[in-house]
């Protein structure tokens, strides 16, 4: 397990995003007001930085580039998106906001058939 | 020549003229595929080609930052293809082109061109065809000289019309800017393409509208004002309007919107939102039949709508950082769902 301190809680306001370097891993922790959450910094549509272009609502975290959302707390999708966000294992040691990021997460910006689009 | 565009659920065959915008050659034969700004800026139209395939005219469009050029990756709006050809369009296509209005090239002229402020400019394009569109839409525009399309949305609204209205604030050095105010346009010949464009107004949804619109984005807007206003929308709903502007001289439409507003009977409230200005103590008396306030129009509009979002559909068009500015309010203060939100982001 690699558990790091992404952040203290007050780091980051509720309904926020902040965006941390976890030993040498950027990550986005955001805070819920009852729970903090952890997700890759970009958004899974075409990268934007969900740092700058996320927007915390009511549990939802929508891309303002193209309205992209997804629920919070499961990182399930809400039309328009077409894919979950990912997330990274949370937990709270006092002050502590620790992010397990033994690998880094990435989103699978290829089509699965692309496979066969040979060059 | 012959396009295979292959998205992950359907493939279309797209016949693509010599030197035609690959985007445009789908959109025209009914290819619901992802784009929004069509001219460059946004990115959202990138697909993938094998190398050579394609060719783009604007090396340094904004949109490409969002390429990963050794993928193949390119901008469909920017580029164009010399023989038959494969590309690849990552994403779920559009579940419809709006309204099944197919886009198309009409030729027409310029005429009637007008200064509305020291900045803002209004002219008409007369059609050599005819044109169907929805409220919200814009077209590509492009004139001799110019390198590739400027996207204009379209100020008037009829089902179907020769003509078409713009506003077109100048931007100092701008390739149409220049072309537009220093040059002389009146009688030019013009190529548009469209309706182009999913920002749009349809009567039958029935739900009170607010729209916020930054600068020239208020050409759409009047032209879902113009198309809710003859379908009778302000009988049963309600619309308010936040029109962002700098100072009172750079207003324009007031009497088109005082006019929207009176035939609106109560139900239709228009606010001009000032943010280098104070209200002067004559607006009021002026124009009373709009209503003015000092500060960012994204502001303005948190201010006055309070907790009075309801069910409403939202239109946003103007500058990108008024428009995510505002999209933030529509979301954390208005609780609008993205199905409710339809924003045009110019540049
Ligand atoms: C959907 C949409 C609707 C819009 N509606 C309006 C409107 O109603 N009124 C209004 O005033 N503005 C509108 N705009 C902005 C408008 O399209 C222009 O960006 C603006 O008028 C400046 O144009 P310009 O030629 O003066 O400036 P320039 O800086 O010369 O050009 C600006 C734009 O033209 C295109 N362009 C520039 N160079 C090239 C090139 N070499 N090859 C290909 N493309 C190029 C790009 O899209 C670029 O962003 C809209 C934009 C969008 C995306
Ligand atoms: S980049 Fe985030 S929604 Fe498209
Ligand atoms: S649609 Fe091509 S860059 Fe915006």
């Amino acid at each position: 397990m690699a558990w790091k301190k992404a952040c203290s809680v007050n780091d980051v306001a509720v309904d926020t995003l902040r965006k941390f370097d976890v030993g040498g891993v950027g990550v986005l922790v955001a805070n819920l007001g009852d729970e903090f959450k952890a997700y890759p910094p970009a958004c899974p549509h075409m990268e934007e930085p969900l740092e700058q272009s996320g927007v915390c609502s009511g549990g939802l975290l929508t891309c303002t580039k193209h309205l992209w959302q997804w629920d919070m707390r499961t990182g399930e999708q809400r039309a328009p998106a077409e894919k979950p966000l990912l997330m990274y294992d949370v937990r709270l040691d006092g002050d502590d906001v620790m992010v397990n990021v033994e690998h880094e997460l990435e989103y699978e910006y290829e089509e699965e058939d692309d496979d066969d689009f040979e060059w | 020549m012959k396009i295979t565009v292959r998205t992950k659920h359907q493939n279309y065959t797209v016949a693509c003229n010599e030197g035609e915008r690959i985007l445009y050659a789908a959109l025209r034969s009914g290819a619901p595929l992802p784009y929004e700004c069509a001219t460059g800026t946004c990115g959202t139209c990138k697909a993938r080609a094998r190398p050579g395939d394609v060719r783009s005219h604007w090396q340094s469009a904004p949109g490409s930052s969002y390429l990963k050029p050794e993928r193949g990756e390119f901008l469909m709006c920017q580029s164009t293809a010399h023989a038959d050809c494969e590309i690849l369009v990552p994403g779920k296509p559009a579940a419809e082109v709006a309204g099944g209005l197919l886009p198309e090239y009409l030729k027409g002229a310029l005429c009637d061109l007008r200064m509305l402020t020291h900045d803002v400019a209004a002219f008409d394009v007369k059609l050599d065809g005819t044109m169907a569109f929805r409220a919200g839409q814009f077209v590509a525009v492009r004139t001799a000289g110019l390198e590739g399309y400027r996207a204009y949305s379209m100020v008037n609204h009829d089902e179907r019309t020769d003509r078409l209205s713009f506003v077109v604030k100048r931007l100092p050095g701008g390739g149409f800017s220049n072309w537009l105010f220093d040059g002389s346009p009146q009688n030019q010949p013009l190529e548009v393409f469209g309706p182009l464009g999913r920002a749009t107004y349809d009567p039958s949804e029935g739900k009170d509208i607010l729209c916020i619109a930054g600068g020239s984005g208020i050409a759409g807007i009047m032209s879902i004002l113009a198309h809710s206003t003859r379908a009778g929308h302000f009988e049963q709903h309600r619309g308010r309007v936040f029109f962002g502007v700098r100072g009172m001289r750079d207003v324009f439409f007031h009497e088109e919107l005082s006019d929207f507003v009176t035939r609106a009977g109560g139900n239709l409230e228009v606010t001009i939102a000032l943010s280098d200005e104070e209200v002067p103590a004559s607006a009021q008396s002026d124009y009373p039949r709009l209503g003015f306030a000092t500060g960012m129009v994204h502001l303005v509009t948190s201010e006055r709508m309070s907790d009075q979002y309801g069910d409403a559909v939202a239109f946003v068009a103007g500058p990108p950082p008024m428009v995510d500015g505002t999209l933030r309010v529509l979301i954390v203060e208005g609780r609008l769902p993205a199905s409710s939100i339809r924003y045009d982001k110019f540049g």
